[in-house]
């Protein structure tokens, strides 16, 4: 188990050096600077700007600063926001993102498993075909949709919640629904093929011949091989989710990390596309190993390598 | 084990949902607006935007304010001031009793202080061109110094005492010589007070033998035309007259700074809230990253007894959708954009008022490019877009059809009434293309137009699109670029039409007229004139103001019968703000100072009908779609 994990805390390093080194170059690859904008300024201006943020310098010896910074945990400053630093802007994003997340995540799961076991245990019958039908749904949605809906509904129509912004529990559950359906729609889906497959299987029948009641037998027996599946889906949704979405952040006002990843990039921000970058790499990878850990646990089959 | 596990899952699943949905509470503010996208910076040296200037606005207070109104210069930080014969030399009387929030007084000294750093090199302000109308500033900023010029030297070495971001020790005296052919940066040779010595820009000690490092070398700031006569006078010296320099020294960027609070804590630990020192009407509070700004009422401000707001909210939202979702179910009281899908269902509203702006939406055209290069076919263009189509069916929020390059409704503000360039006229643009050598379009080389990516752009840009086909039976090309790529193509003069806007940053045509000197940098047509750039600078000397504004009007006429741009359309500033807010005054600027605006109390009683059951009109679609960051 040790060994296991000082050998992915290696391998982190290396992706987190090749994922600084690729976003970098591609980054200033990209037409455009940081301070591009329809106002033209004064050749002489333009200088003044780029020396001061130090963007005059060779690629190699901005790449050298930059990594060295990284490497001491300084992620500098926003080339846009330069009030901050963006481990501050991070500092301020995060919890947000991540609140919303875990509520999002609380959703997708207690909505999405149950419905998928029902329609595993139902197979074939019109209530399989009725969640089912909702997952279809709940995926081909694109999550804007579902926002605009709910917001005509319930925050016009059926005055319930606030239409936006951040700071009350009321304002956090429209946006984590609209988070986290599409995903309860994936879990759904998932955990009736995993059931239907566990099912299937030999044990699961000999649980039945020794008398077992089939409550029993789906709780005790199936559901935990059926959530493999689940969980390495869950794996990276977790990165996904805790780093916030664009547009669920932008529809609903919401101050999480989400709009940072786009706009970032967009913009030109190089140090802060930068940190969101890498953090991201972090938090997937980071999912990732708990959820190879998590199989071993799920499945007293599998052990780790 | 595997039983203790599932336990603390458990307990640590049902620990983070607590966590994630507790929340503090924060009363709420007296008035609350949506400031469009995050700001970029409270420090006014270095910001641009309409979002950062309503709340550096409110932070802090220059030597003039807007009048709200009529957007007039108003004394602010300066209680009266005074201009020399020559136009050229402004005497400010400052405020006695004005105070920064730290409760120190606020006096010459720190305008002096403020200019010079808004100015210097290091600072690297992108509204710096506005002040170069001060004598000296250019070369200050620009490091321009030859011999004999006046030159300060800033050393590695730092006054004893001095607060942690204190400038080191500054060196003056008169260039003796400059060597710039061995030495880069150059090595300057100075008399100063103490002798002859020779002073380089480099790292602290990179210096060759017998030369001084220095931090920054420039020329030297006492001989810029910012004087500091004595605590509460002020004197600025212009190299030419500038009528629109008092509306200036109220443009937010120009905005002074507590010299001990910078030199405390040196940027950006400055602009933290519990360090900013401000003079303004208001404090900052506290500040969240694309959330909100909250700012509370300051108690040291000179005009505090008319200021009737105890705090604001500022929300950083960029969607104009969500500002409208917020706005109708009443979380905010004012925002300063609304979605284009429902302008027309918003005209009906009396708390939608759409405002002429000083705005220009404008096709740029590079001259250089066959057949573009030909005046007769541009003009042809030009007088075949149906702007009344645009503004009528595309944009619909009351925009206006533009003929000319300044914005005519800045006739109501100053005495100049733009001249247009002809009208839609499909026959004599028909003529003029034969004439060019293209009868019915027929031999044209390929236009193409270039906007970057955006709905709106793109409707406009294929409406005109249509409107060349239809009366001109020319085919035309559309490409988008991202924001980027745009610019760069812009740059880079790789493009044949490009759209392009202009928001003037200050009431006079010279804010648009200016964009076609020879020398701009904005000027990116290829278009170059020497009678236009003649027009143009006889106008800044001109001292006589009615004399000025004819030689605009002849350079404008210049201009727009050579047409290196079709000006398109005026933008509206369109905000929505509820009926019981006072103090707030439509204008050309889209201008609306905290410290005017009020909550009538008693108009307010009927805030929980006007904002849940929008009754003047049927509810706007809430409509969902990201929109574009431009329009």
């Amino acid at each position: 188990m040790i060994a296991f994990l000082l050998r992915r805390v290696l391998w982190l390093a290396i992706t987190l050096w090749v994922v600084f080194t690729v976003s970098f170059f591609l980054m200033r690859a990209v037409p455009g600077g940081p301070f591009s904008q329809e106002r033209e300024l004064e050749p002489q201006i333009a200088e003044l700007i780029q020396e001061r943020y130090r963007l005059d310098d060779p690629l190699w010896m901005q790449y050298g600063r930059e990594l060295s910074g990284a490497l001491r945990g300084d992620l500098g400053y926003s080339y846009r926001k330069p009030d901050f630093s963006n481990a501050e802007i991070i500092a301020q994003g995060l919890p947000v993102s991540a609140s919303l997340g875990i509520v999002a995540l609380a959703f997708a799961l207690v909505l999405g498993l149950p419905a998928g076991i029902v329609s595993a245990v139902r197979r074939g019958s019109l209530i399989d075909a009725g969640l089912m039908l909702a997952a279809t749904i709940g995926i081909a949605l694109p999550n804007f949709v579902i926002a605009g809906l709910l917001i005509i509904l319930l925050v016009f129509l059926i005055p319930l919640f606030p239409a936006g912004g951040w700071g009350s529990l009321s304002q956090l559950i429209l946006p984590a629904f609209c988070l986290g359906a599409p995903y309860a729609a994936y879990i759904a889906r998932l955990t009736r093929t995993g059931m239907l497959d566990v099912l299937s299987q030999d044990y699961i029948r000999t649980a039945y011949a020794k008398g077992l009641p089939g409550r029993l037998v789906i709780a005790r027996h199936a559901l935990r091989l059926a959530l493999v599946p689940v969980t390495s889906f869950l794996g990276p949704a977790v990165a996904g989710i805790l780093t916030g979405s664009l547009v669920i952040e932008q529809i609903f006002a919401i101050p999480g990390l989400g709009a940072h990843f786009v706009e970032a990039a967009l913009m030109s921000d190089y140090t802060l596309a930068m940190a969101v970058v890498l953090l991201y790499t972090v938090l997937l990878y980071t999912m990732n190993v708990v959820v190879d850990i998590s199989y071993s646990l799920i499945d007293p089959r599998v052990e780790l390598d | 084990m595997r039983r203790f596990i599932g336990f603390s899952i458990a307990v640590a699943a049902v620990a983070l949902i607590i966590w994630a949905v507790s929340f503090g509470t924060l009363p709420p503010a007296d008035f609350t607006f949506c400031n469009g996208d995050e700001i970029k910076t409270i420090d006014p040296a270095i910001s641009t935007g309409q979002p950062e200037g309503r709340i550096i606005w409110a932070l802090f207070e220059g030597l003039c304010r807007w009048h709200p109104e009529t957007l007039e210069p108003i004394p602010g930080m300066a209680e009266r001031w005074d201009l020399s014969a020559d136009k050229r030399t402004y005497t400010f009387w400052l405020r006695r009793g004005a105070l920064w929030s730290d409760g120190t007084p606020v006096t010459a000294h720190d305008f002096g202080y403020s200019f010079r750093r808004f100015l210097h090199p290091a600072t690297a302000a992108e509204y710096g061109k506005e002040l170069w109308y001060i004598e000296g500033a250019r070369e200050f900023t620009t490091r321009d110094v030859n011999l004999g010029d006046p030159i300060e030297m800033e050393l590695y070495d730092r006054p004893e005492d001095a607060l942690p971001f204190t400038p080191g020790i500054v060196l003056r005296g008169v260039v003796r010589a400059v060597d710039s052919a061995t030495a880069d940066p150059p090595i300057y040779t100075v008399e100063t007070g103490d002798g002859v010595g020779r002073f380089q820009r480099v790292a602290e000690g990179a210096a060759a033998e017998g030369v001084t490092a220095c931090r920054m070398i420039t020329y030297d700031f006492e001989h810029v035309g910012v004087r500091v006569i004595d605590d509460h006078t002020l004197e600025i010296r212009l190299n030419h007259p500038v009528p629109y320099f008092l509306q200036l020294m109220g443009f937010y960027p120009f905005s002074p700074v507590n010299r001990r609070c910078v030199e405390t804590h040196g940027y950006p630990g400055w602009t933290r809230p519990e360090n900013v020192v401000g003079n303004g009407a208001f404090r900052l509070k506290f500040r969240r990253v694309r959330d909100r700004i909250r700012l509370e009422k300051s108690p040291t401000y000179w005009n505090r007894d008319e200021v009737t707001l105890e705090t604001v909210d500022a929300l950083a939202v960029k969607s104009a959708t969500t500002m409208l979702n917020l706005y109708m179910t009443g979380q905010v009281d004012w925002i300063t954009a609304v979605p284009n899908e429902v302008v027309s269902d918003l005209m009906a509203r009396d708390d939608f008022q759409p405002t002429p702006f000083l705005a220009l939406y404008y096709y740029l055209i590079n001259v250089e490019q066959p057949p573009l290069d030909d005046r007769r076919v541009r003009r042809a263009l030009a007088m075949t877009i149906d702007r009344r189509e645009i503004v009528e069916r595309v944009t619909l929020a009351g925009q206006t059809p533009a003929y000319s390059l300044v914005p005519d409704h800045i006739s109501r503000y100053v005495d100049y009434t733009p001249p247009v360039f002809g009208s839609f006229d499909p026959e004599e643009a028909r003529r003029l293309l034969a004439e060019a050598g293209y009868p019915g379009g027929r031999g044209l080389p390929r236009i193409e137009l270039l906007y970057n990516t955006s709905e709106s752009h793109k409707a406009i840009a294929e409406v005109i699109q249509a409107q060349w086909k239809r009366h001109l039976g020319v085919d035309i090309g559309l490409r988008n670029q991202e924001w980027g790529a745009y610019l760069t193509s812009r740059r880079q003069r790789r493009y044949m039409i490009a759209r392009a806007g202009w928001i003037g940053d200050y009431v006079d045509p010279n804010t648009f007229l200016d964009l076609f000197v020879s020398d701009n940098p904005q000027n990116q047509s290829g278009w170059s004139n020497a009678e236009y750039d003649g027009l143009i600078q006889a106008a800044q000397r001109e001292l006589d103001e009615q004399r000025r504004m004819e030689l605009f009007r002849e350079a404008e006429e210049i201009v727009l019968s050579e047409m290196p741009l079709i000006p398109i359309y005026v933008y509206v500033s369109q905000s929505m703000v509820r009926p019981y807010v006072t103090g707030f005054y439509p204008n050309i600027q889209d201008m609306h100072p905290l410290w005017a605006i009020g909550i009538d109390r008693q108009r307010m009683s009927g805030r929980a009908e006007d904002a849940r059951m929008p009754g003047l009109a049927p509810p706007p679609r809430p409509l969902s779609r990201t929109d574009e960051a431009r329009r």
